[in-house]
């Protein structure tokens, strides 16, 4: 526990120095990449990093920064240098460490798997290959790949402040994936594909991988826009994600609370069709998405944000929250030491519905099918909802042909209230999760 | 060196030792580079000395396993951010990274170790890492280091990290003052100054030895208005690699009075229409267009993976004659403008498309010789925890012949496009989507009204052959920082006034027609 040692020192030297509270956040990373391009290991990637993020704060005045270099002497003058920051900065009522109150135990969320340090390199590369060359044959139509990917890595986290808190985890991820061209010079089309995990034993199989990785590079051949038009629409579960994430950036409470966001005033107000719930899960043993602390050291539990279509919370973390006057949340995201934490959901999950996803176009005589999102979508501050997208075109409840270079244009707000059918077949893999579902009408904006 | 050795002047000293503490001593490493007093954290604790016999060192290290090529990036990184927000300094923040990379390279293939403890030991590890990529019978040793010294493109007397924040603070304050007064309808102001330091040591097995010194500083400022039920933002900034001297209480002005503007011109502003239109790119600030809808498709790693829709396109006209595109990091003070790449090689300016004929792609060192051509200085790196792929410097159209007022005229039914914010493309079908903070309607050649949630949507190929009328007012305005294989890189373009015949616009009010 070095590092913990060096996080518990930078903070009794920081108050000693005379600030009033003063938090440390370490990371450290180890992580291996490999890249095999037609078959031949084309790059190999060691790196390994570590750096100290301090804030302090001085008469509700805050100071930050962060540094590499954690040799003894540097990280006195960095601490020094890191309080005389705080000095410049206004002071603001909510610039405190959050209150952790009566917290439960941290958890072992199973999130270290020490059997991925004994995967030898020609296994990695074997992997890899592999993974390539049955993507490569998946269909005659596929022409090239740009290349297969083996990544391991482990990181550890350390957060350290002067309310007594200490803590730390450590993580694994194992991952591998594909990228493979259909098509000839001008009309070509990528697929790409992976799976990640905390668990090498987790890892879905190649076969799959690679299937996915062609079907999806194929499957886009000769697509084309359509006529401009209203008809009923289907987010596949995977295009779902970046939907989703525009809708998640309207819940933050500090957008609330500047009054930015189209949810302003909807608390405990129906936002959303009733088949929606959505809940904010790091608790899930083994998932990438799973973290026993969030970004300011406290335990992590379940959130729910929206429970059958009524908006149930924001996302916080205790600095939003103590603005706002509201009751503290656990929801603290932090990327890294280089920054501060933020609000922001950790592990967000829209509840699986109840339909078959292949029924779920049944009964559409003309609509659209979406695979893939283009672009962010959502205004947050009004609701407008205008994205790139693809897919296909639905007709008579059967797929007809691939679409691409098409918009979509709304109001998020209607567009949630339009769902109508949730399907059952949420797949978690990253740290946000949807079921593919059914909105009653859309524009799609094509050719004129 | 000139540019490494200016005399330090006695105020400035103050300042420095002022804000760090620093004592004033000369240090092996970062003394090549002293423009400004070395970082205080390095006078204290000089975290290595890495000096040409070290670097060559671990250069042989790394050549040990039989590689063909090997090279040491040293980074040392200073940021600095001052923000305000909601009538406060929202906090002052600064970061220090430093680390080495190092890269083998035996034919097509990459090894690459990087490491932020540079005790010997650890860079000697790092070193070896690196250098299992390759096997063979080749055996090479590295060529002894000459220094070699590049031209300044950088516009910096002064160094930001050199100004204590409290000075950086002022700025913010004026600008959040001017705002606010410009209009009643603004009801949030955020302000930021950001600079980053960079300093960096590059040595390969082929003798190069380079060092340079990277400022890039950037103030922004962002307004908010609310009227009637309805927001809309605004957002104006000045950046480059410019020092600090470029930077006072009249800038804090015109940016405020921008990003209000900008704010109180899109308050009305209806839903734009969706379908296939003509648009007008405002000179300036259009250039986001060109550099993701067609300069991602001319960097060389694509074409030499036959990866991008232009690969096998040299030579071969692919955009209406009128088009000429470049990229060029030698324009003085621009946000993407480098002395030297991150391999060393000079900066220079590419024609990539003149009058229409594809003319040639942006190389690194890599793809260069496995293409049998020269680098164009374009091999770039986020850090040292990245290797150096083919990236973009100033991207921009060059100036056409067409009267910018007949442009505009020649739209009966059309969009205007005054600047064009965030997008993101795929360079294998070219196709790409752009969101447009501040757009109107034309009708019968005139701005009419104000558009929201435009989303420009198209492919790059199909864009080139739609280029009508191209202006001759080129002005490079544009900055930001662009993605690719998840490395961040500073980069700048522009164009002139131009359109574009027909282009499919993605708006939220979509209709038949």
């Amino acid at each position: 526990m070095e590092y913990q040692k060096i996080a518990e020192k930078v903070v009794k030297k920081a108050l000693n120095l005379g600030v009033d509270e003063a938090e440390a956040f370490i990371e450290s990373n180890r992580n291996f990449y490999l890249l095999v391009r037609n078959g031949e290991v084309d790059t190999v990637k060691q790196s390994s990093t570590k750096g100290i993020g301090l804030t302090v704060y001085k008469d509700k005045k805050l100071g930050f920064s962060y540094t590499s270099d954690l040799t003894g002497d540097s990280l006195t003058e960095f601490t020094k240098r890191t309080i005389q920051l705080a000095e410049v900065a206004d002071p603001k009522p909510w610039n405190m460490l959050p209150d952790y109150g009566k917290e439960e135990k941290q958890k072992d969320l199973d999130l270290w798997d020490p059997s991925i340090f004994e995967i030898e390199n020609s296994q990695k590369i074997e992997i890899a290959q592999k993974v390539e060359k049955r993507a490569l044959s998946y269909d005659k139509r596929i022409t090239k790949s740009t290349g297969a990917n083996f990544r391991d890595g482990q990181s550890e986290t350390i957060i350290v402040n002067s309310k007594g808190i200490s803590r730390s985890f450590k993580t694994t991820s194992v991952s591998y994936g594909v990228s493979v061209i259909a098509g000839e010079v001008d009309s070509m089309q990528s697929g790409r594909w992976s799976s990640s995990k905390r668990h090498f034993e987790e890892l879905e199989n190649i076969e799959d991988v690679a299937m996915e990785a062609g079907k999806r590079a194929v499957e886009k051949l000769g697509a084309k826009p359509v006529q401009t038009a209203k008809v009923p629409v289907v987010f596949d579960r995977y295009a779902a994600g970046s939907f989703w994430r525009g809708v998640l950036s309207a819940f933050s409470g500090d957008s609330v609370y500047k009054k930015t966001t189209f949810l302003t005033d909807s608390l405990d107000k129906p936002v959303a069709s009733k088949l929606i719930t959505i809940t904010d899960n790091p608790t899930i043993p083994r998932h990438v998405g799973s973290t026993p602390f969030d970004g300011e050291g406290k335990i992590t539990r379940e959130n729910t944000l929206v429970a059958d279509g009524v908006l149930k919370m924001f996302v916080y973390d205790s600095t939003t929250a103590r603005k706002a006057r509201v009751k503290i949340n656990t929801m603290a995201r932090r990327r890294g030491y280089r920054g501060t934490a933020s609000a922001g959901t950790l592990n967000t999950i829209i509840r699986n519905g109840n339909v078959d996803p292949d029924k779920i176009i049944e009964g559409i005589k003309e609509g659209f099918y979406i695979t893939g999102l283009r672009g962010s979508g959502t205004d947050t501050t009004t609701g407008t909802f205008s994205v790139g997208a693809s897919g296909f075109w639905i007709k008579n409840g059967e797929r007809a042909f691939p679409v691409d270079g098409v918009t979509l244009g709304g109001n998020t707000a209607e567009i949630l209230k339009n769902i109508e059918l949730m399907a059952d077949d949420m797949d978690m893999r990253g740290s946000l999760s949807s079921p593919s579902f059914k909105v009653a009408e859309l524009a799609v904006g094509g050719r004129r | 060196l000139k540019a490494y050795f200016k005399p330090i002047k006695r105020r400035e000293f103050i300042k420095k030792s002022m804000t760090g503490g620093a004592v004033f001593a000369t240090v092996p490493l970062w003394n090549l580079f002293s423009h400004s007093l070395p970082p205080p954290d390095i006078v204290s604790h000089p975290p290595i000395d890495l000096d040409k016999e070290t670097l060559t060192k671990l250069l042989s290290v790394a050549l040990q396993n039989r590689g063909e090529f090997a090279e040491v990036y040293v980074e040392y990184n200073i940021s600095n951010s001052i923000g305000l927000d909601e009538n406060k300094i929202r906090s002052a923040s600064r970061g220090v990274d430093m680390g080495v990379g190092i890269r083998v390279l035996k034919g097509e293939k990459t090894g690459y170790a990087h490491t932020d403890d540079l005790i010997p030991e650890k860079l000697k590890e790092t070193a070896r890492v690196a250098g299992l990529i390759a096997s063979g019978k080749t055996e090479m040793q590295p060529e002894n280091l000459k220094e070699r010294k590049n031209p300044n493109y950088y516009l910096v007397k002064t160094s930001p990290d050199s100004i204590i924040p409290q000075d950086k603070s002022k700025l913010l304050w004026k600008a959040n003052s001017v705002l606010r007064a410009y209009d009643k309808r603004i009801t949030q102001v955020r302000a930021s100054f950001s600079d980053i330091n960079k300093k960096i040591i590059i040595a390969n097995t082929e003798g190069v030895y380079v060092t340079d010194d990277q400022t890039i500083s950037r103030f922004t400022v962002r307004a908010s208005a609310f009227e009637n039920g309805k927001r809309s933002r605004g957002y104006a900034y000045k950046g480059g690699t410019l020092g600090y001297e470029h930077y006072d209480s009249l800038t804090a002005e015109e940016l405020a009075k921008e990003a209000g503007r900008v704010a109180i011109v899109m308050l009305p502003a209806e839903d734009a229409p969706a379908g296939e239109y003509p648009i007008v790119l405002a000179k300036g600030d259009c250039g986001t267009f060109f550099h993701e809808a067609i300069g991602h498709s001319l960097e060389g790693d694509g074409a030499r993976r036959k990866t991008t829709c232009f690969w096998d396109k040299k030579g071969e006209m692919i955009a209406s004659k009128i088009v000429s595109l470049a990229d060029n990091g030698t324009i003085p003070g621009k946000r993407g403008s480098i002395n030297v790449d991150d391999e060393g090689t000079p900066s220079q300016k590419t024609v990539l498309i003149k009058n229409g004929l594809c003319t040639g792609f942006l190389y690194d060192n890599l793809n260069a010789k496995l293409m049998n051509t020269e680098s164009t200085g374009n091999g770039r790196r986020e850090s040292y925890q990245h290797y150096p792929i083919p990236r973009m410097t100033n991207t921009y159209l060059l100036a056409g012949k067409d009267d910018p007022e007949d442009i505009q005229r020649s739209v009966k039914n059309g969009i205007f496009i005054k600047n064009i914010g965030g997008g993101n493309v795929s360079p294998t079908t070219g196709r790409f989507v752009f969101s447009v903070p501040e757009g109107y309607l034309i009708e019968d050649g005139k701005i009419t009204k104000p558009l929201k949630g435009i989303q420009l949507m198209g492919n790059g190929p199909d864009v080139l052959k739609n280029i009508t009328m191209v202006g001759p007012d080129l002005e490079i305005l544009g900055g930001g920082t662009c993605g690719k294989a998840g490395q961040g890189k500073p980069v700048s373009d522009g164009n002139p006034t131009l359109k574009v015949a027909k282009i499919t616009i993605g708006g939220a009010r979509i209709r038949r027609s």
